[in-house]
């Protein structure tokens, strides 16, 4: 029963007497592995949930179940005590679970009342047609409500990224939910507009609605939580009253560590020039005054949560985004031209994060993606030498250990690990000297990432100098020498791997302070 | 062929493909030749006077006025672009050149030079507005083709110029060694922008940027840069076909070209290339362009109704991207499968 244009704003989800969602025993596979094992999941009426666990510990499987986006293997989940006999997105809004997801799914040309309603136009007919002021009107009543400042008749693609954020959050409060998702609600926001959401998140709670908020930024789940809830491998490690949750506490849980193991061992390894200097970096969207260092021979990484800064700085670095303060030094050398084309004529390469959208052309041959960015040193006398591509994509493809039938194959062809491999070979065969790797293992398997980590440090060896953004912190350990943590674009700390612990980084990149 | 790491000690490779990736491109062009012979042999048996050396010089220079702006195409159609200004760029250049030699007295050299460096001008102007205010496109070309028509149109208060000098007719009706100069030239375009698709950085980059631009932007490709110079090529090409077929009329003529857009991008599709980018070959739009004359000649010979000819036309498109479309769904469900890849970023 949705809202009609006779009465847009009725309860029509009732306040149950006992809980508002029960999970009991929930088990989900996927091909290769077990996401969720014998899960417990129980949040009462007004009770606002964080749940939260590493990579893989389950998280986001649990949150498809409970929005009705997957189907569980085993177990039973329950809303307002009726038993969940279907799993649809649908089903689950009509059951009163509403969710408001990480990545945004707004229609750029659409007003902002338009895509808050995205789908529930046909509550506003009359008389066939969609009657938009009532669109508008209701629109406006729900973001007046939780007291969001924006015009509903605005449309989508003229706001920035944390009003988009604002207007995803508001179509979830729209639903007048007895549950209410929320997937990194706060990636995009800056502090004011974290404090609206916090708001309306006490505003729901007092009116009875469950939250479920997923997510690491504890000094924002110590306002906001009543609880927590902790996974692991697919496991319910724990619940407990956020009074009883430091960050410690959480990290300890999250890992199942102590946390006071010594970091692995390595060899030393001999560094060199500094290879990129950064002084006061500012760029308008996020990042502020940030300054570091990376010789040559370093592997550093950047460390941090999610709309932390690492992507972006990583994209100021290579050029993509203009900065507004600041200055970067390359080799010694500030450029003036900061387009890919000269980065990598200087010798500094970029592994994006989005390998297929960003780092391949799929259609091409192995050997063609793996001289891409060597062109001028295959070509003789003006044309293309086949034999000069062939001996340096071969050179590179063996330097990088891949995994192929022919070079000639496309590189669709490969898995991911192996067209990985090949983004780090095209770098490896442009002479790259400083190489960038954004979340370099991500969709990649456990053999390829182990090889992709000694390659790394291999090529550190040879004076190549690292820096890599990732948000697996156990990775960072294992590869770096060195950590930069980072925080809502800010560089909130510096450590020396040897000197540190899982646990002392988490702690530091989800901030919070200690309840005791 | 069973997978394998490469390691230093292998000896170098000359990559060929293995057996299941090679098929696609070499099949398609295989079957569209197939095709065209089959096509000829059928019009030679049915169609009266078809295989006569006039009818085959004939249908060789219909493939040539297109031709020569084809192989320009294929590239910026590979490159996920498109030109629909040709035609009109023809009739401008065709009213230009009239007017520079005719009342204006230009040298006819002289005149030849200017049109065409205009063309390619006037394409780079094109061009550039697309890449650096990211303008489809389709639209920057489709504001040049009402733009250069009304501009030839106003140039020669629509009558054509006559333009007197005899020794301009050889361009465009002459024949070297009883081979039509047009025919020359499209072949020349085709030895030269078949090196440049396959042998030089220009092409590689054409083929990178219609793979998928942002990879080869941030690989450290000139897109911009690329996509500009494609417009300037075919800005020019169209310019020089404009000349050609001037010089068979003998007057500069505002209203020529009228279609060639279609006739031209029609062959480039024929002849295999997507037009999401990525994928196309010289060699595709020759014989594409061919058949597409072969089936239009035929056609006039057996006296099918001209309208006819156009439905046919329209068939053949349809069935050959169609053909080609079925060949790739099959193909991509051989593609390799990920164990269950980890989902979309978090933490």
């Amino acid at each position: 029963m949705l809202p009609t244009a006779a009465e847009p704003h009725a309860q029509q989800h009732p306040i149950a007497s006992g809980p508002a969602i029960q999970a009991t025993a929930l088990a989900k596979s996927y091909p290769g592995v077990q996401a969720l094992k014998d899960v417990d999941f129980t949040v009462a009426a007004g009770e606002v949930r964080a749940l939260l666990g590493k990579n893989g510990a389950g998280k986001s499987t649990l949150v498809k179940i409970l929005s009705g986006a997957e189907a569980p293997d085993a177990g039973q989940l329950k809303v307002a005590g009726r038993t969940v006999d279907r799993f649809a997105p649908a089903r689950a809004l009509a059951l009163g679970v509403a969710t408001v997801h990480q990545e945004l799914s707004l229609v750029p040309h659409m007003s902002v009342a338009e895509n808050i309603f995205l789908g529930r136009w046909r509550n506003y007919r009359r008389h066939g047609l969609i009657d938009r002021n009532a669109v508008h009107r209701d629109a406006a009543r729900v973001l007046a409500e939780f007291g969001i400042d924006l015009d509903p008749a605005t449309r989508v693609s003229k706001l920035s990224i944390a009003q988009q954020q604002l207007v995803e959050i508001a179509r979830g409060l729209s639903f007048q939910p007895r549950v209410l998702i929320l997937d990194e609600p706060t990636s995009s926001l800056p502090a004011s507009e974290v404090e609206i959401l916090l708001r309306a998140i006490r505003t729901l709670s007092a009116r009875g609605v469950a939250v479920v908020y997923v997510s690491h930024r504890m000094d924002e789940i110590q306002r906001i939580a009543h609880s927590v809830t902790v996974m692991r491998d697919g496991c319910h490690v724990d619940t407990r009253p956020i009074g009883d949750a430091s960050t410690a506490d959480i990290v300890r849980l999250m890992t199942g560590q102590s946390g006071a193991e010594a970091a692995s061992r390595r060899t030393a390894r001999a560094v060199g020039q500094v290879a990129l200097k950064v002084s006061g970096l500012s760029t308008t969207s996020k990042l502020k005054g940030l300054s570091f260092e990376v010789r040559a021979g370093e592997i550093v990484g950047l460390a941090g949560l999610l709309g932390s800064g690492r992507t972006e700085l990583l994209r100021a670095i290579y050029g993509l985004d203009a900065m507004s303060a600041g200055r970067i030094e390359i080799f010694g050398e500030a450029p003036a031209d900061r387009s890919p084309q000269a980065m990598i004529r200087r010798g500094v390469g970029l592994a994006p994060e989005d390998r297929k959208k960003e780092g391949l052309v799929l259609d091409m041959s192995i050997s063609r993606n793996l001289v891409l960015s060597s062109l001028h040193k295959i070509t003789r006398r003006t044309m293309l030498s086949p034999r000069r591509q062939a001996q340096l994509s071969h050179d590179a493809a063996s330097r990088m250990s891949i995994k192929l039938a022919s070079l000639a194959d496309p590189v669709r062809a490969l898995s991911g690990g192996n067209q990985q491999k090949v983004v780090l070979g095209k770098c490896h065969a442009a002479g790259v000297k400083l190489l960038l790797l954004d979340e370099p293992t991500r969709g990649v398997d456990i053999e390829a990432k182990q090889q992709i980590y000694s390659l790394l440090q291999e090529l550190a060896a040879q004076g190549t100098a690292v820096l890599v953004a990732s948000s697996e912190m156990e990775e960072l350990m294992l590869l770096c020498d060195r950590l930069l943590l980072m925080k809502d674009g800010e560089m909130v700390g510096e450590r020396n791997v040897a000197q540190t612990t899982l646990a002392e980084v988490m702690v530091v990149a989800m901030g919070g302070t200690d309840p005791r | 062929m069973t997978t394998e790491t490469m390691t230093p000690g292998d000896a170098v490779r000359i990559a060929t493909p293995t057996a299941r990736f090679s098929t696609r491109v070499d099949t398609e062009l295989k079957g569209l030749l197939m095709a065209l012979i089959v096509l000829c042999v059928l019009a030679a048996l049915f169609a009266p006077n078809f295989a006569t050396t006039g009818n085959l010089l004939d249908i060789l220079r219909q493939v040539a006025f297109t031709g020569i702006i084809a192989y320009g195409m294929t590239l910026v159609i590979v490159a996920g672009e498109i030109d629909v200004s040709v035609g009109s760029a023809i009739a401008f250049s065709s009213a230009l050149f009239g007017t520079l030699a005719g009342p204006l007295h230009f040298p006819l050299w002289v005149a030849a030079l200017a049109v065409v460096a205009l063309g390619a001008a006037m394409g780079a102007g094109a061009g550039a507005i697309r890449a650096w205010f990211n303008i489809p496109s389709f639209i920057v070309t489709l504001a040049m083709f009402s733009a250069l028509r009304g501009a030839a149109m106003l140039m020669t208060d629509a009558i054509p110029i006559p333009i007197l000098d005899e020794s301009f007719q050889v361009w465009g009706s002459g024949a070297v060694l009883g081979i039509p100069v047009p025919v020359l030239i499209m072949l020349a375009m085709f030895a030269v922008f078949a090196t440049i698709a396959s042998r030089t950085a220009f092409g590689r980059s054409v083929y990178a940027i219609g793979g998928n631009a942002e990879a080869a932007h941030l690989s450290g490709i000139p897109v911009q840069r690329t996509r500009t110079v494609l417009f300037a090529i075919t800005g020019g090409l169209a310019a020089m076909s404009g000349l050609l077929m001037t010089s068979r009329l003998g007057s500069g003529t505002p209203s020529i070209g009228y279609g060639v857009e279609f006739a031209v991008i029609t062959a480039v599709i024929v002849g295999g290339a997507s037009l999401s980018g990525g994928r196309g070959s010289m060699a595709g739009t020759l014989l594409g362009g061919l058949f597409i004359v072969v089936l239009s000649n035929a056609m006039v010979l057996l006296g099918v109704n001209s309208y006819a000819q156009d439905v046919a036309n329209g068939i053949v498109v349809l069935l050959a991207v169609l053909v080609r479309t079925g060949v790739g769904i099959r193909e991509r469900s051989r593609d390799f499968v990920e164990p269950h890849d980890v989902g979309p970023r978090r933490q």
